[in-house]
């Protein structure tokens, strides 16, 4: 058995650079002398693993084809041994590798390693296996398949460790959609993984990670899972979050934190909602992947769940977190991310935490965050802004209206990723409402420009995102700022986004609308500018047999311009009973019998508008409204369910009486 | 003292436990299990184990090596045994190679160490940030005349050896690890503190004679 390598002997040639040696290797690998080849095949090996360095060089000389020629070529068990564990090493958390191994056709030759009669062949393929299917690369494993199937079980029925642990990695890569994983629950999966919750340190990680592949929001999967013997798997799951191993700690707590998720009921002991909180709070200090991954599993586990929320944030979360943010060094994009994104989770719904977060000093850090190379870093700071600054208390102390802050939120407004445009819309959304500031940092950065830009994005999240922005904006604005803003976009820009194919975009465009005529009466001058056009638009649209949520917004709208003058009053009858009528298209008495209560309200509303007695013509209108039969209809809902529904209708029908009415 | 206690004599104690029956497999295989965990080379006894022998040469030979200075011999090894280890664990194979080195150092092979330190050391900082601190005291070590005097001396001490076998062994053993198969768990330790446990419970209920001095297991009688 060879036990010296050849790098020393080669070191004591001052001359040659390594460079020259790797060359040298790599030309014996072609030898057609088995005992040359079989030496080189373990000097590459031993060179590369654990050198992500070497790993690069070797695989720029074009290594892994000729290391794909020995294992397709040779009958030499050792020979097998070796290039398949040289493969599996460039294969291993190095996607260029994986790439390379996987263009050389190496996959069906590993395959046919699993079948030998010699154990350390099917270990070293079964282990390569393994390392490619850990990649996001790794070829599609059809489970739709019969054979497919059969071959999965039988390598989850193996004796051999790796190859059972390599069945378990299938499934924990390759399996993504329902039909997958009812296919593979209905062949009986569950009961063979289970079996490896008992076995080796691999085979019960490897199980952790496929059982939460199998089981994520799947309610059928996890209670078939969790009615195996009655309770006793989830149970070992439970306990292994107490396991010596960190990863083991880490892959128990993913897989409770996704049967949590799809099916909290199983959960309702709160002691082992607390020890899960407190685990993964634990990993986050793990220096290695379990750290990084502890972190997006935390966000994932506490995301919108206020009682989570709570224990977390009673378990010193926020501390723990923003220390590990400090300590400078460089941290993971996917660490980065899962921490603030377990951050805003946090300051999502509890003011405690806001406060406490904002306390820490952690602004800078946030805010070069915005800066961070990765997207999903970018985003998820966006999303900790948005959040922490639903603290009005915060917000009117000036913490986010400032420079330092406003700028790089800003200049996201143009990030490329669209995740981190729609995520900065949400936090600039929220700091937007700060009423204590008189000028306004974002205005002065051109915000209302670019927010009118993305109004016009291609991607509708982007779209919706910034028109709530702006409605936001133009909530209790002066006039000044709604000149500014009406400048920009013109009666014509209003007409394109009432008129968004999107319902939701539409919704926001009204609310928006609503914003700006609301106030002073010179505000709803906006809907008249050029013949009318956005109050005829909006006539229009309301006309549409549109969703309740968008009817509402347009129906405030209405009540808002009913509210002014004699001129308004008449126009807004105009758009509710237009001359001529096709048909008995009174979408009012539609609205008034809708389920939305807030949609009858806001119908109501604009009917005290229009007949408010003070103003000449409201005798006049009332008439019409009467033979309409909107007033009999109100009488028929004196006892509306919803409270301000009947008081509006009380003060219309006080209102009605005051004409005479019978 | 009038006492509710069962007293048994040393007689009766001792008729006791010449009755239990323990297969010689049994004791065979505890001692052995003992014997192997905590590292002692051994040659096997018959067929009687059901350790797997050929893994705990395997890393006994790992161990060795590296307490011995060989690393790059342990590395080889160690890759054998499973290419993974070293490939999943950075923090190992820094240390391993950061052992390299040292023995170069050790060895006055100042220009081969340097070589070494530039092509395989330094990479492995940058790869991770969290190895540049150690790094930079290794490197120490080459800049000093007289190594073994120097500020990082410690690096050189036979101890550092035995610290990064210690760790390589750890890492053969958590790969190889089976929690419910006992072979890799020394059973001797919990059966004493077994015994121990069961004589306190016993003590509540009766008088006999005692096991005091573990290492002799010699009976003492109740009232001695």
């Amino acid at each position: 058995m060879p036990t010296s390598s050849s790098s020393s002997s080669s070191f004591s040639s001052a001359a040659s650079s390594s460079g020259n040696r790797q060359a040298d290797v790599f030309s014996r690998l072609a030898s057609s002398d088995p005992e040359v080849k079989l030496k080189a095949l373990r000097e590459v090996k031993n060179q590369i693993i654990g050198n992500r360095t070497k790993k690069l060089s070797f695989l720029k000389l074009g290594a892994v084809p000729a290391i794909a020629s020995a294992l397709s070529d040779s009958e030499c068990n050792s020979i097998l041994v070796q290039s398949a564990a040289a493969l599996g090493s460039f294969a291993c958390g190095f996607e260029a590798g994986v790439q390379a191994v996987l263009d050389a056709g190496v996959f069906p030759l590993l395959l046919r390693l699993l079948t030998s009669s010699d154990e350390k062949v099917v270990d070293a393929g079964a282990r390569s296996l393994r390392m490619i299917f850990q990649s996001n690369q790794a070829p599609k494993y059809d489970f739709l398949q019969e054979k497919n199937m059969k071959f999965l079980f039988s390598l989850l029925n193996s004796e051999n460790e790796n190859v059972s642990g390599l069945g378990a990695s299938i499934i924990a890569h390759a399996c993504g959609t329902t039909v997958q994983q009812q296919v593979l629950c209905d062949a009986g999966v569950l009961e063979k993984l289970v079996i490896l919750l008992d076995g080796s340190l691999s085979q019960r990680e490897a199980c952790l990670e496929s059982l939460a592949t199998v089981l994520k929001n799947n309610p059928e999967a996890v209670s078939r899972f969790v009615g195996l013997e009655a309770g006793r798997y989830l149970s070992s799951v439970t306990e292994l979050t107490k396991d010596r191993y960190p990863r083991t700690r880490l892959l128990s707590c993913l897989c409770l934190v996704v049967i949590y998720n799809t099916s909290p009921s199983y959960f309702l002991n709160m002691g082992t909602k607390s020890s899960l909180v407190t685990t993964l709070l634990e990993l986050l200090n793990d220096h290695g992947q379990s750290g990084d991954d502890a972190a997006l599993g935390l966000s994932s586990l506490i995301a919108e769940k206020e009682d989570l929320q709570k224990l977390a944030y009673e378990a010193n979360a926020i501390k723990n977190i923003v220390d590990i943010l400090k300590t400078g060094s460089e941290l993971h994009p996917k660490r980065l991310q899962g921490l603030f994104l377990s951050l805003a989770e946090l300051c999502s719904k509890l003011e405690d935490c806001r406060c406490s977060f904002l306390s820490l000093e952690m602004l800078d850090l946030l805010v070069n965050a915005l800066r961070h190379k990765n997207a999903d870093v970018r985003t998820a700071a966006c999303i900790c802004f948005r959040n922490a600054a639903r603290s009005v208390k915060n917000l009117s102390a000036g913490r986010f209206t400032n420079d330092h802050v406003m700028l790089p939120l800003v200049q996201l407004l143009h990030d490329p990723s669209s995740s981190v445009e729609v995520a900065v819309l949400g936090a600039l959304s929220n700091i937007v409402l700060d009423f204590s500031s008189p000028k306004s940092t974002f205005i002065e950065y051109g915000g209302i420009k670019q927010l009118i830009e993305l109004s016009k994005s291609m991607d509708p999240n982007a779209r919706c995102s910034a028109l709530r922005a702006l409605r936001n904006l133009m909530f209790l604005a002066d006039n000044k700022r709604k000149e500014l803003f009406y400048s920009e976009v013109k009666a014509q820009g209003f007409v394109s986004l009432i008129s968004d194919p999107e319902p939701t975009v539409q919704e926001q465009a009204l609310a928006l609308l609503r914003n700006l005529v609301d106030g002073c009466i010179n505000s709803i001058e906006f809907v008249f500018d050029e013949d009318g056009l956005i109050l005829d638009t909006v006539g229009k649209q309301l006309r549409k047999s549109p969703q309740a949520h968008m009817a509402i917004q347009g129906m405030y709208v209405l009540t808002n311009v009913a509210s002014g003058t004699e001129l308004h009053k008449e126009a807004v009858m105009q758009q509710l009973f237009p001359q001529p009528q096709a048909e008995s298209n009174n979408f009012m008495l539609k609205f008034l019998q809708s389920h939305e209560s807030q949609l009858r309200s806001a119908t109501v509303w604009t009917i005290i508008n229009l007949i408010s007695p003070s103003s000449p013509g409201a005798h006049d209108r009332h008439v019409k409204l009467r033979d309409e039969g909107i007033i009999p209809q109100l009488k028929n809902m004196v006892n509306d369910a919803c409270l301000d529904v009947k008081i509006r209708i009380r003060t219309v029908l006080s209102q009605s009486m005051s004409f005479g009415d019978n | 003292m009038a006492t509710s206690k069962k007293v048994i004599t040393r007689d009766e104690w001792e008729k006791k436990l010449n009755a239990v029956k323990l297969r010689k497999e049994d004791m065979n295989t505890l001692v052995m299990n003992f014997l192997v965990t905590e590292g002692f080379f051994l040659f096997p006894y018959g067929e009687t184990a059901e350790i797997d022998l050929a893994t705990i040469t395997d890393r006994m030979a790992v161990k060795k090596a590296v307490q011995n200075g060989n690393v790059e011999d342990a590395i080889e090894k160690v890759n054998d045994l499973n290419p993974e280890i070293l490939d999943t664990n950075p923090e190992l194979f820094f240390h391993l190679q950061q052992q390299r080195l040292i023995e170069l150092i050790r060895q006055g092979k100042t220009e081969e160490a340097l070589e070494f330190a530039q092509e395989e050391l330094a990479p492995r900082g940058e790869e991770n940030q969290a190895f540049l601190q150690e790094l930079e005291k290794t490197v120490a070590l080459l800049v000093f005349e007289d190594a073994s005097n120097c500020p990082v001396k410690d690096l050189l001490d036979i101890s550092h050896r035995l610290k990064t076998a210690s760790e390589v062994n750890a890492a053969i053993l958590t790969s190889q690890s089976h929690e419910k198969d006992s072979s890799l768990n020394p059973k001797l330790p919990s059966l004493l503190k077994m015994l121990i446990w069961a004589q306190n419970q016993l003590d509540e209920k009766a008088v006999y004679p005692h096991i005091n001095d573990l290492s002799t297991g010699q009976l003492q009688n109740p009232s001695e």
